[in-house]
């Protein structure tokens, strides 16, 4: 199971964020943003003309990155990749899906609570009386 | 006699067993409570995160309002080559020397030479004091997270001293929306600063709530199953 695998310890780690203009220029202010020698940057802002391959192709990079440790990423966003968000599995980078201000934080589609909300399901309670 | 020795061994026998057996119950009923305390700690970090980033918003529309539009967008972001000032330490922790869960740690302004990283489960006070803050209170049934999501009060009363250098920061960080900014966006700078600390923390509570979920399942399944 991909959690049981060796953490990395990492000092200098990055955020990474996929989420609209405001939110990520809120970040942008609070310090996150990084700009490398390709002039590549660790957000994507999303728009109305932002497409789904261009959310999903940011998504496969930050997650493939070694430097990135938290990836925040709009809720709504993650909906429209949300095949891609749920079965990724690493403990690092860390998902954390977010609210934005026209879309209020749903915890029915939070991927990491969809994992453990199984705990609660009468399958797994009547399993564990047996 | 023999009989009775055997009989003493048995009897000592299940004494031991029903012992382990309790231990057992005992360590899983702790699993369940930490799994729920992390889950409660995760969706009530959540909903602070989520009134922090209202402000945030807020204040972002306020110095739009009063800076004019054309001042705060995206085509001002800074896209020359530099380092995020803000960065992450990852360690991966130990749970009962069984599973490893990373723990991530904020590094605020670490480009100053003052630059400081706090846990993600200390609160950053300097800020703090400058905010008004209504995040509730988390609940704590377990003896592991008493103590360390509490907040602690202001050390002695004495007002915090906020650093030139990571003051130097912050501004070189506005200065991307021109030299004379509006004190909104000073106020928007530190409620995502804010928001930031308590992502860290979510960060933190959700690996604690993903282990914790494996062993509880790894005990329902375990022996039973």
């Amino acid at each position: 199971m991909a959690r049981r695998a060796q953490v990395p310890n990492k000092s200098s780690a990055l955020i990474a964020m996929i989420a609209n203009e405001d939110t990520v220029t809120g970040f942008l202010l609070a310090g996150v943003g990084n700009v490398d020698l390709r002039r590549k940057t660790n957000y994507l802002i999303v728009d109305s003309k932002t497409t789904v391959k261009a959310i999903e192709d940011a998504f496969k990079e930050f997650t493939s990155k070694e430097d990135i440790a938290i990836i925040l990423i709009s809720q709504y966003v993650a909906n429209t990749i949300r095949f891609l968000v749920d079965s990724y599995n690493k403990p690092v980078p860390a998902i954390l899906e977010i609210p934005s201000k026209d879309h209020p934080y749903d915890p029915a589609h939070d991927s990491v609570l969809s994992r453990v909300k199984y705990l609660f399901s009468a399958e797994s309670v009547a399993s564990g009386r047996r | 006699m023999e009989e009775e020795d055997q009989t003493q061994t048995s009897v000592a026998a299940e004494a031991v067993e029903q012992e382990q057996e309790q231990e057992r119950k005992r360590l899983e009923e702790d699993n369940v409570v930490q799994f729920l305390d992390s889950l409660d700690g995760y969706l009530t970090l959540i909903d602070s995160l989520s009134s922090t980033l209202r402000q945030g918003w807020m204040e972002l529309a306020s110095a739009r309002h009063s800076m004019g539009a054309s001042r705060i967008n995206g085509a001002l972001l800074d896209l020359k080559f530099h380092s995020a000032a803000t960065s992450l330490q990852v360690t991966g922790d130990e749970v009962d020397y069984k599973l490893k869960q990373p723990h991530f740690a904020l590094c605020k302004w670490a480009s100053s030479k003052n630059g400081k990283c706090c846990s993600g489960e200390e609160e950053f006070m300097e800020d703090k004091l400058q905010m008004k803050s209504d995040s509730p209170q988390l609940r704590h049934r377990s003896p592991q997270f008493s103590g360390t999501l509490e907040k602690s009060p202001a050390k002695n009363g004495a007002p915090l001293i906020v650093d030139d250098e990571v003051q130097k920061e912050r501004s070189k960080s506005l200065s991307m929306f021109g030299t004379l900014v509006s004190p909104k966006l000073r106020a928007a700078q530190l409620s995502f600063e804010t928001a930031l600390e308590t992502l860290i923390e979510i960060a933190n509570m959700r690996s604690t709530m993903l282990s914790t979920s494996d062993q509880v399942q790894k005990d329902l399944e375990g022996p039973k199953g």
